[in-house]
């Protein structure tokens, strides 16, 4: 309710703020549906990169229309996504997260080389989508595209929890449980590069309305910083639970806009916070609530 | 009879070192067969080419009468071979009554679109196959443990609920992998009373056990490995007369005793 009433009363900057949260909430869940699964993902901001990228490269040079720019993002993504999945998955631990890394490398690698993909001055005058007549050229028009799009995947996401394909998902977190969930039949190599490419898909489309948001793509927009940022929202959320990562996400979003004028402040209050969270709450926010909610209905019951 | 299990002329080598070489037996509908044998003999490498941990190198496994030889674990599910793990090995997060129902999943369609919007024939199927992981749970006398989370169980309960996840697959065949070791004395009679007395009804069960006073009092027949070979078939109580076998487990003569 109050994001719908939100364009009525905010100014631009808060719409703003807004629109930077719902887009990390969105990486940071689809972020969380792999990190479910026991893999630990350190190079999402690679595929959000490439989403950012293949959207402006089909709306700026081809002069293809940013609805398509949007889709063929979310195509990209979860097509290389799939691919690279099929190949890393196999691995565990320390080693996955390190392919996946250097991947993120070398998306940004790539774009940085060609001059017809920017180089490393990036593209700008990314164009936005136009809706029924309706340029998004304004926050306050833009904010909806973002709000629709973000509780659209974040609905997805969240009821794939609860389906039976969801349950299924948690069988894979350890090597031991994945040989179990092989012997009763489950295809664990391909649920896993079905839903890393289902993630990864995801946080390219909202990728590439991040660009056309920002109007703008270069090589340092998604960078390994952000790939940590996002797993710094997760864990300080709480990875137990849906609604961790969106809190995590949520609350360091807003506090790290109020520090970016301050530059570097940002990465060492994210870092100070997670240190804190992993040391004394290594549940993250969301067992505080859990918490607090059993002791409310332990005082309830007495 | 019918053979749900032929093993036909397997070997198995690693670097040279042949672990098993040309065992061939039949495991017959409805029995429960042990696999005997001391360490190294060869039960774990003939086990885990019949789970399709890998394949062996030369020769045949048939289950039901089609080849399975070299088929991945779950094709294997998929074909009706169950089996259970020699370390406890569960969904530790869920419960006992969730970990059964990831037994199902061959069973059970994924049927996306209707659990994402979570439709009533959805949830309606969701609540059949409730009831039926509870009637496997009943199986194993766990139907009280249904919403515990299975690393709260403890061993005894923890390894048939292993077993419990393994049967709701439906399997044909279903091996079970020294299923009682690390269990008391009581624990693992209980263990393999009910696998004989109830699981052997639904299924044809192969375990490799240790333990001979087991194998003796609830097994049909036994099978002997020793140095990869098949050294005796037939039923355990001969088993503790016949000479090559006791020469195995007690060492020979010659050996200086």
């Amino acid at each position: 309710m109050a994001l719908v009433l939100m364009p009525a009363v905010a100014t631009t900057y808060w719409m703003h703020i807004a629109i930077v949260v719902l887009l990390n909430i969105t990486y940071t869940v689809a972020l969380f549906s792999v990190l479910r699964m026991g893999y630990l993902s350190l190079g999402h901001a690679g595929f959000i990169a490439l989403g950012a990228y293949t959207c402006v490269v089909l709306t700026v040079r081809l002069d293809i229309s940013p609805w398509w720019g949007i889709l063929g993002a979310g195509v990209m993504s979860g097509t290389v996504a799939w691919g690279l999945g099929a190949m890393t998955m196999r691995l565990r631990g320390i080693y996955f997260s390190l392919a996946i890394f250097a991947f993120g490398e070398i998306v940004v690698a790539f774009f940085r080389a060609f001059d017809w993909f920017g180089g490393p001055s990036g593209i700008a005058n990314v164009p936005r989508p136009v809706f029924f007549g309706h340029a998004l050229n304004n926050h306050f028009s833009f904010y909806w595209l973002v709000l629709c799009m973000s509780l659209f995947f974040m609905a997805l996401l969240y009821r794939l929890q609860y389906t039976r394909y969801g349950a299924t998902l948690l069988t894979l977190k350890t090597e031991a449980s994945e040989r179990l969930a092989q012997s009763v039949g489950i295809d664990a190599a391909r649920l896993k590069t079905a839903t890393f490419a289902l993630s990864c898909a995801v946080v390219g489309t909202m990728g590439a309305v991040h660009a056309q948001y920002l109007m703008f793509i270069n090589p340092q927009v998604f960078t390994f910083l952000t790939s940590t940022d996002l797993l710094i929202y997760a864990m300080v959320g709480g990875v137990s639970h849906f609604w961790g990562p969106v809190l995590g996400a949520g609350l360091l979003t807003l506090l790290g806009e109020q520090l970016f004028s301050a530059g570097y402040w940002k990465t060492l209050v994210y870092a100070l916070v997670l240190m804190v969270v992993i040391l004394s709450l290594p549940g993250g926010l969301v067992s505080l609530l859990d918490r607090v909610r059993d002791k409310w209905f332990s005082n309830l019951r007495n | 009879m019918t053979a749900i299990l032929q093993i036909q002329n397997v070997s198995k080598q690693f670097d040279g070192l042949a672990a098993l070489t040309d065992v061939s037996f039949e495991v017959q509908q409805g029995e429960l067969l042990a696999l005997v044998g001391p360490n190294g003999a060869g039960k774990s490498t003939l086990f885990n080419a019949i789970a399709g941990v890998f394949a062996p190198t030369k020769g045949q496994i048939l289950l039901d009468g089609q080849d399975i030889t070299g088929l991945p674990s779950h094709a294997l599910a998929r074909r009706g071979l169950a089996r259970t793990f020699q370390m406890v090995n569960l969904f530790p997060e869920l419960t006992a009554l969730e970990n059964v129902m990831q037994g199902f999943h061959r069973h059970m369609p994924t049927e996306l679109l209707a659990g994402l919007l979570q439709t009533v024939s959805y949830r309606k199927s969701q609540s059949d196959w409730n009831t039926r992981a509870m009637d496997v749970l009943r199986i194993l006398d766990l139907q009280s443990l249904a919403s515990v989370q299975a690393q709260a169980l403890p061993l005894g309960q923890a390894k048939l609920l292993t077993v419990a996840i393994a049967m709701a697959t439906q399997p044909k065949l279903l091996l079970l992998d020294e299923p009682a070791a690390g269990l008391s004395h009581e624990e693992s009679s209980r263990m393999m009373d009910l696998v004989s007395s109830r699981v052997k009804t639904h299924c044809t069960v192969v375990l490799v056990e240790h333990n001979m006073r087991l194998v003796g009092r609830y097994c049909d027949r036994a099978v002997v490995l020793q140095f990869g070979q098949k050294i005796f078939e037939g039923s355990p109580l001969d088993l503790v007369h016949d000479s090559r076998v006791v020469n195995a487990y007690l060492g020979t003569a010659g050996m200086g005793t």
